[in-house]
């Protein structure tokens, strides 16, 4: 079966088995790398990239089913020379990043939380994050950054990364 | 102190951006279509004998260019003693034992030859906990115990004891005759903990020019070179290994277990190999912080003195010794700390089992003796109405003092710390009012720990452009040591910035001699030999500027990216000019440094079958936890956390900050809901992300931490590791705080919601251990 869909802004076909999960073919067709597949099973989203701007974590996400969507992983996100993503440069400036792997998970999850939740507070910026683990840091730090990002857009009267997905 | 105003500072993270842009490539990145795949065929028992392996049909099928083995790669590793061979041979000892590896064009050619091996295993009965192996009449998990070679010599060892560390001070039979003291005695019985870093354990091997070449997601690259040497047979010179940027560690990493894999089945075709673990077998065969039993016993007087201690320690290995072997070491100092002691003997024993065997986790061994220790602590103050925070200011280790083994401690350490944690609490305020109508508790808590020297190398390069480079076996598995603490030390002694400082990744090509990223250990020993190295670059540097500036060495200073002469900003000439100045006349300029432990003395005849005697580098931590309990469902809310580490001294305050935040968010998980149970046929029950229950965001608070500087170290600069430390007194605060809660003794780890209601309604039986003997001496090997 043939499957057809924006990867990245850029059309894109697959010839297989349409259950074969989003992420695999991202790996190991692609290499695009930056989508990690931890547990395999939705508990950790590590893997998480947007589907019509949606964040879904691509290790559940049949190829098939992405007919027709447009993908975006972490490498679409900024891609080459762009700047990072606000919710990226929170990260970074809050100290949040130890081995790494969970961090492009979180940035496309929470990416597109902070894009449509611009009031959250702090519990519920913890409560979005069931989803994504790390077992590095201990989360406050990741909480900060994403609290900073709302703050931030809060005071430039704009919603987060609006431009970007 | 320049160098130390130029080498403190927050700086941020050089590899944080990549990361975040998942551009940075982990070992499981690297993998590219013209490779390998390679699956191991795992037991589904847990011991038995191999009655026939016949690899015929696999070899046969599409896609198969190689299976091994045992035979192929017959030699025995361990620490200590070399009891683990590569994979099974002729006996399986545990459940998810390698058996035999298929090497195919895709990893689904591998698992299809995989299932075309024919496999005959005449099943034995496991010896499944350490109650079971320490019976007199248990059947040996290695029968052939006897033959292994021994690499470290001193433990004692008997048929299932792999190994056994005592350390004995004083007369403890005087003590506990005392007329005038009261004895307590406490069991206490934890289970293992999974790492569950985010990159598994995962290797890629290919065979260049007659060598093997891994690269590896590893904390040893030494390591994963000796043993691969080991296993093959071959001088270890002969593999090479390199190490990409390491998703996660937290010990799993700090042993070598699939690496050699990819290297003898990279030899046997000509072509680069990757293996690896699934989740599930990651999980299923993680080398796990191992279970233990302690049973400790004390005698105090009503002053509170403690006249004496003695204490049994079992430490579950599993199959093979491994770290444990080692990790009886730290009793004496984990168990053994803390408080000062009349006369003292302690016992560690690691045992073998028919379980997948236990390895190194952050703060080893002394997680679980914190918790004990500490509980054991609230116990005797519980028994002779002792305020706990007064005996402890009363009994905490002190300057002058001995350790177990009767090293001499240095220094007011712990009794300071404990009046920096009430001036924290001061300001942080308490949390009492959010505990609702549930049960309200708070503990504080101590702990001991060490930093783990031992050997490294660093070379340092300084280039014409007025960069360093630096040469290392070090590895960047997220703690940001490789990031931040070695390129800061590198710069201010050479008066650089510190990205100019460029930092190679580990290549044991490349750099001399490292045991490893591990023990808080990188900042001490690489560093030092990393300050070692700067100062012959410094020496060079000086000479030749000397002569270009007409001035005596001794009068010239490295100061932003210049040579000045001292006390005069901006004079002197740029470090650039003089390297290239040096490049086209005496050579290019480079410094070599190395570090040792420097092997602290115990007291003689104290410490028996022990790979470190005493501490070289003792750290100390103070935690406090507040929690509350709702008494319907025996939920453990952690309502505040506050750490007072001792760090030597603080080069990256944030970045040990973060380490503090993320160590005691792992601890917080041993102490309360990361289980590992075992199937009646010795499996790990938790191979998946949905029964293992890891640390969400909403399960943690923000630690507030205070960093005790000044305590004596010989670390560069004043340092001690601070990255392994945080978790160390987590299970004891939490423990003791939920047993002030609840009131009732807690005497096991995880304090899942259905065991604080055992123990709430008094239906969770005490830890028993019959096979531990009623005298302490019948607990040994004499
Ligand atoms: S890998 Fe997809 S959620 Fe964990
Ligand atoms: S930084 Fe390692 S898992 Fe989050």
């Amino acid at each position: 079966m043939v499957v057809t869909f924006q990867l990245n802004g850029e059309d894109c076909s697959f010839h297989g088995d349409p259950m074969t999960p989003l992420v695999d073919i991202l790996r190991r067709e692609r290499f695009l790398t930056g989508t990690k597949a931890v547990c395999r099973e939705g508990f950790c989203g590590a893997c998480t990239v947007h589907v019509d701007d949606e964040a879904v974590p691509s290790c559940l996400k049949p190829i098939g089913l992405v007919q027709g969507c447009a993908v975006t992983t972490i490498e679409g996100l900024s891609s080459g020379n762009q700047a990072l993503h606000p919710l990226q440069a929170n990260l970074e400036a809050a100290d949040a990043v130890q081995c790494g792997m969970c961090c492009p998970g979180i940035v496309m999850s929470l990416s597109a939380f902070v894009r449509d939740n611009p009031h959250a507070s702090r519990p519920e910026i913890k409560a979005a994050m069931v989803g994504n683990i790390c077992r590095c840091t201990g989360y406050e730090r990741i909480v900060d950054a994403v609290a900073d990002c709302l703050d931030q857009a809060r005071k430039a009267g704009q919603s987060v990364g609006g431009l970007h997905v | 102190m320049s160098e130390l105003s130029a080498t403190v500072m927050n700086l941020p993270r050089r590899d944080a951006q990549d990361k975040l842009r998942g551009r940075t490539k982990y070992t499981n990145d690297r993998v590219r279509p013209d490779m390998l795949h390679a699956v191991l065929l795992r037991s589904t028992v847990s011991a038995g004998r191999i009655r026939k392996l016949d690899l015929s049909a696999a070899l046969r099928c599409p896609g198969v260019r190689a299976v091994a083995t045992g035979a192929d790669a017959p030699g025995l590793y361990g620490i200590g003693i070399a009891d683990h061979p590569l994979l099974a041979i002729d006996t399986i000892r545990y459940h998810g034992e390698p058996i035999a590896v298929v090497a195919a064009e895709t990893e689904k050619q591998a698992r299809a030859a995989l299932a075309a091996i024919v496999l005959e295993i005449e099943p034995l009965a496991p010896v499944s906990t350490m109650a079971e192996a320490l019976q007199p009449a248990a059947r040996l998990v290695h029968e052939g115990w006897r033959g292994y070679e021994v690499i470290t010599e001193g433990g004692a060892r008997a048929g299932n004891i792999a190994w056994e560390a005592k350390s004995s001070r004083g007369d403890v039979d005087a003590a506990f005759a005392r007329p005038d003291i009261r004895i307590v005695e406490s069991s206490f019985t934890v289970g293992r903990q999974s790492h569950v870093p985010f990159e598994p354990r995962v290797a890629i091997g290919s065979w260049e020019d007659g060598r093997a070449h891994i690269q590896t997601s590893t904390q040893v690259p030494w390591t994963v070179r000796n043993v691969t040497g080991r296993v093959m047979q071959l001088a270890p010179g002969r593999v090479r290994v390199t190490v990409p940027p390491v998703g996660g560690g937290f010990g799993l990493k700090f042993d070598a277990s699939i690496e050699p894999i990819t290297a003898l089945l990279a030899r046997m075709t000509g072509r680069t190999v990757v293996l690896e673990n699934t989740r599930q077998e990651e999980m299923a065969t993680c080398l796990c912080r191992e279970n233990a039993e302690i049973r400790i016993r004390s005698a105090v007087t009503a002053e509170g003195y403690i006249a004496g201690r003695e204490a049994v320690v079992l430490m579950d290995c599993g199959a093979y010794g491994g770290e444990q072997v080692f990790l009886t070491t730290m009793t004496a100092h984990t168990l053994g700390g803390n408080y000062r002691v009349g006369a003292t003997r302690l016992v560690s024993r690691a045992v073998y089992t028919n379980t997948p065997p236990n390895g190194a986790f952050r703060a080893c061994n002394g997680v679980y003796n914190t918790f004990a220790l500490e509980r054991h602590t609230d116990e005797i103050c519980d028994a002779l109405g002792f305020d706990p925070m007064e005996f402890r200011k009363k009994n905490v280790l002190g300057d002058g003092d001995l350790g177990a083994t009767g090293q001499v401690f240095e220094a007011d350490v712990l009794g300071p710390m404990l009046d920096r944690m009430e001036t924290l609490r001061a300001s942080t305020g308490t949390s009492e009012a959010k505990a609702d109508s549930r049960l309200y508790g708070i503990a504080t808590t101590v702990g001991t720990w060490f930093v783990f020297v031992g050997p490294s190398a660093a070379t340092v390069n300084l280039n014409a452009d007025g960069s360093a480079t630096l040469v290392t076996s070090g590895v960047e598995i997220g703690s940001g040591t490789m990031v931040q603490s070695l390129p800061q030390i590198v710069a201010g002694q050479l008066g650089l910035a510190p990205d100019q400082v460029i930092v190679r990744e580990a290549d044991t090509d490349a750099a001399g001699l490292d045991v490893g990223v591990g023990g808080g250990r990188t900042t001490v020993s690489i560093g030092a030999a990393s300050i070692a190295a700067c100062a012959e670059v410094r020496e060079k540097l000086l000479r030749t500027a000397g002569e270009m500036l007409q001035t005596r060495p001794e009068d010239l200073v490295l100061r932003d990216g210049r040579v000045e002469i001292t006390g005069r900003p901006g004079s002197g000439m740029s470090i650039p000019a003089v390297v290239a100045h040096a490049q086209a006349t005496t050579g290019p300029i480079t410094g070599s440094g190395a570090f040792a432990a420097r092997n602290t003395p115990a007291m003689s005849g104290c410490a028996m079958g022990h790979f470190i005697d005493a501490l070289d580098i003792p750290v100390f931590v103070v935690h406090e936890a507040e929690v509350a309990v709702d008494p319907d469902t025996g939920h453990v809310e952690v309502l505040a956390y506050r750490v007072v580490q001792d760090v030597g001294r603080a080069l990256n305050p944030r970045a040990i900050l973060g380490q503090i935040q993320g160590g005691v968010v792992q601890g917080l998980g041993y102490a309360l809901h990361e289980e590992v149970t075992l199937t009646a046929d010795g499996r790990i029950a938790q191979d998946d992300f949905e029964t293992y229950r890891l640390p969400l965001a909403q399960d943690v608070v923000p630690v507030a931490a205070d960093l005790y500087e000044g305590a004596p170290s010989m670390g560069p600069l004043g340092t001690k590791g601070a990255g392994e430390v945080p978790i160390l007194a987590v299970g004891a605060a939490i423990g003791c705080a939920v047993a002030r809660a609840i009131g009732k003794p807690v005497r096991q780890l995880p304090l899942t919601p259905p065991r604080v209601l055992r123990l709430l309604h008094e239906r969770e039986p005490p830890p028993e251990f019959p096979h531990v003997a009623p005298g302490w001496a019948l607990n040994t090997l004499g």
